[in-house]
């Protein structure tokens, strides 16, 4: 019984892992069709914003303020990355709309400068974050312990998943960018400024990977690789989701992290990892669209 | 008149002549270093999956980021059988620390030179084959191909890192000669040349297939598919086989050139089965210019002659940013790479300029 509570918990914390990094690809490649290669790039920066902030709490502010700042890394790893973002669409994602392969293609050379530019900033080794101290230990039920920084990720990505929803389906830019998404052309005629919706869009996207970014780096050290554990998994949650539905990535991380964890107690890490991109492979192949899909009659969607 | 649609295929002819006396200049003296023939070699198997990349991609539409998976099932394979040339049969290192004391199954075809040689060309197509069918015949296309290529050949990644005692992990299989015996250093020269000239029949070979098949109606579909899938379609062509042909193909010469990539490096590490090491692939072919055989070729020298001379000294760093910079820009502005900005562009700018002299 211990064990089978521990595997959900560790299955939770997993999927909602995953789902932090693949919300902003949801939005980037579900609603706007650009693959952003270097979405993992953007929760490296995220995590080395983390750091920044860190060390700067440390040097500036008195020991007993340094819990706080994790609060601070938040805002401005989601700051940066909302610029670095907003930088990148207006210089090269704008030009690639509609060309699909060529903004994956585009992206990748934009992660490998800023790989370079991580490893010439922080060198090759790996840097470490310390957890603020209220995340550390954990709450006891009974003989099942659940950590503290796994359940505040956790409450981290409700509070991610409910205002991406909330901006989406409920807020009034969130009904212009579905607009413009759906039909460009009939979005501008009724006075929509398309292209700062794409700009804000593919920001907010690009933000909700520096905050992955910030979570990412209470679980383990930071180096110039750290986007790419991620972001294959991120890719498949949210192709096998459904390309353009909240709720498929959300069904589609939870998959992949249940599933990986669930694997895992059989056999090693890196064979379940393999595993279950082969299983979810095969399931692709009987649902090419994902889990939920819109209904469409256009033959190339 | 004739001459003039020849282009290509001089430019080709050009790079394989000075390739071919490269070994000539070294026994000269003209070039000192013998491990730079070596390098070539390399070379010369990543323009042959260039070419393969450039069919399915470049002509069909089909972006694989996948085809490092290939490339090191071709390396392993034939890695496989040359270490247990280089051991005698008897048990690697790697495999007592995994705790085997006889040959692991999947290791003891490779005993059996002929088998071996059969296995190394059967195992890509067979996977190339299974991946291709489902893939095709259920229709998963675009950036979803890309996708799932990219997620297969992480899981190979995973799979090969994972299995230590089979593979050798995260260190691969090192320590061998090439087919024809040892190819480094002086005493072994003919052996370097024999493997050197034998490699470059191959790419021409593999060159000539290409530029063979994508002159004939079958090429001409490739393309139609690439430009219009449903069409095809409904013209009654089944798309599906036709794409999955062309992908068996193109991963074979990425095997083959994994082969040949073992036989000059002497080791194979998973690293070449990295997401990162197909789409640097992917570059070669961009860069050149995708949509005509010989772009895949100068991309590939291009970037890894680049990638030679600055991977060690002070240029190491910038050229990370160099190459990504070339590659957003020539994804950007330069559609058609290298070989579009010498066909289309430069033409294009010297009319623009004389004719506003003109006027």
């Amino acid at each position: 019984m211990v064990q089978f509570i521990n595997t959900i918990f560790n299955g939770l914390s997993l999927s909602s892992i995953i789902l932090l990094t693949s919300l902003g690809l949801a939005i980037t490649f579900g609603l706007m069709r650009v693959i952003n290669m270097a979405h993992g790039e953007f929760l490296m920066i995220g995590a080395y914003v983390t750091y920044i902030v860190q060390e700067i709490f440390v040097k500036i502010f008195p020991e007993s303020l340094f819990s706080l700042y994790y609060f601070a890394a938040l805002i401005a790893a989601f700051a940066v990355t909302f610029a670095l973002g907003a930088l990148m669409e207006h210089f090269i994602i704008s030009r690639l709309y509609g060309r699909e392969i060529d903004s994956l293609l585009a992206t990748w050379g934009i992660s490998i400068i800023l790989q370079q530019a991580a490893r010439s900033i922080f060198g090759m080794q790996g840097v470490n974050v310390k957890a603020p101290s209220f995340l550390n230990g954990g709450v006891s039920i009974g003989p099942c312990t659940f950590s503290h920084n796994r359940l505040f990720i956790l409450v981290l990505v409700a509070f991610c998943l409910f205002i991406v929803w909330f901006i989406m389906y409920k807020s009034d830019f969130g009904k212009k960018m579905r607009a413009v998404m759906q039909n460009r052309a009939m979005a501008q005629c009724m006075g929509i400024n398309s292209k700062r919706v794409d700009m804000i869009t593919f920001s907010l996207g690009s933000g909700l990977a520096g905050l992955a970014g910030c979570s990412v780096a209470l679980l383990g050290s930071i180096d110039s690789t750290v986007g790419q554990n991620y972001i294959v998994n991120s890719f498949i949650a949210v192709v096998l989701g459904g390309v353009g539905k909240l709720i498929g990535t959300v069904f589609g991380s939870s998959i992949i992290g249940f599933a990986s964890i669930g694997i895992e107690n059989y056999t090693s890490a890196s064979i379940a990892k393999a595993a279950i991109l082969i299983i979810i492979i095969i399931v692709l192949q009987f649902r090419p669209q994902g889990l939920f899909t819109t209904k469409s009659r256009n033959l190339d969607e | 008149m004739k001459i003039k649609n020849q282009g290509y295929n001089i430019c080709f002819a050009v790079i394989i002549l000075v390739l071919a006396a490269m070994p000539l200049l070294l026994s000269a003296g003209v070039i000192t270093s013998s491990s730079f023939i070596l390098f070539l070699g390399k070379c010369i198997a990543f323009s042959i999956v260039a070419i393969g990349l450039d069919l399915i991609w470049g002509y069909t539409g089909i972006l694989s980021l996948g085809h490092g998976l290939y490339f090191a099932l071709g390396g392993y394979a034939m890695a496989m059988y040359l270490k247990l040339q280089a051991t005698n049969g008897k048990v690697t290192s790697f495999m007592q620390t995994g705790g085997f004391t006889d040959l692991p199954l999947i290791w003891k075809p490779f005993l059996c030179t002929p088998l071996a040689f059969a296995l190394i060309m059967l195992i890509p197509v067979v996977v190339s084959g299974l991946v291709g069918y489902f893939i095709f015949k259920n229709r998963v296309k675009g950036v979803y191909f890309s996708i799932i290529s990219q997620a297969l050949t992480w899981a190979a990644y995973s799979l090969f890192t994972g299995l230590q005692s089979y593979t050798g992990g995260n260190v691969g299989i090192t320590e061998m000669s090439s087919v024809l015996g040892s190819i480094k250093g002086s005493a072994h020269q003919t052996n370097m040349f024999i493997m050197f000239y034998s490699s470059l029949v191959i790419l021409v070979v593999v060159y000539a297939v290409s530029y063979g098949l994508v002159h004939t109606k079958f090429g001409r579909l490739l393309i139609a598919i690439r430009d219009g899938e449903n069409r095809t379609y409904f013209s009654g062509y089944k798309v599906s086989t036709y794409k999955n042909f062309i992908y068996i193909l193109s991963a074979v010469f990425a095997a083959i050139a994994g082969e040949i990539f073992v036989n000059f490096n002497g080791s194979i590490t998973p690293t070449q089965m990295t997401i990162s090491y197909s789409i640097t692939m992917v570059i070669w072919v961009a860069v050149g210019g995708r949509n005509c055989l010989v772009g895949g070729v100068i991309g590939a020298f291009l970037i890894n002659l680049c990638d030679y001379n600055f991977s060690s000294g002070a240029m190491v760093e910038i050229w990370q940013y160099i190459l990504g910079a070339i590659f957003v820009v020539t994804i950007l502005f330069f559609k058609g790479g290298l070989v579009g900005i010498i066909r289309d562009q430069l033409p294009m700018a010297i009319r623009k300029v004389t004719g506003k002299e003109a006027g």
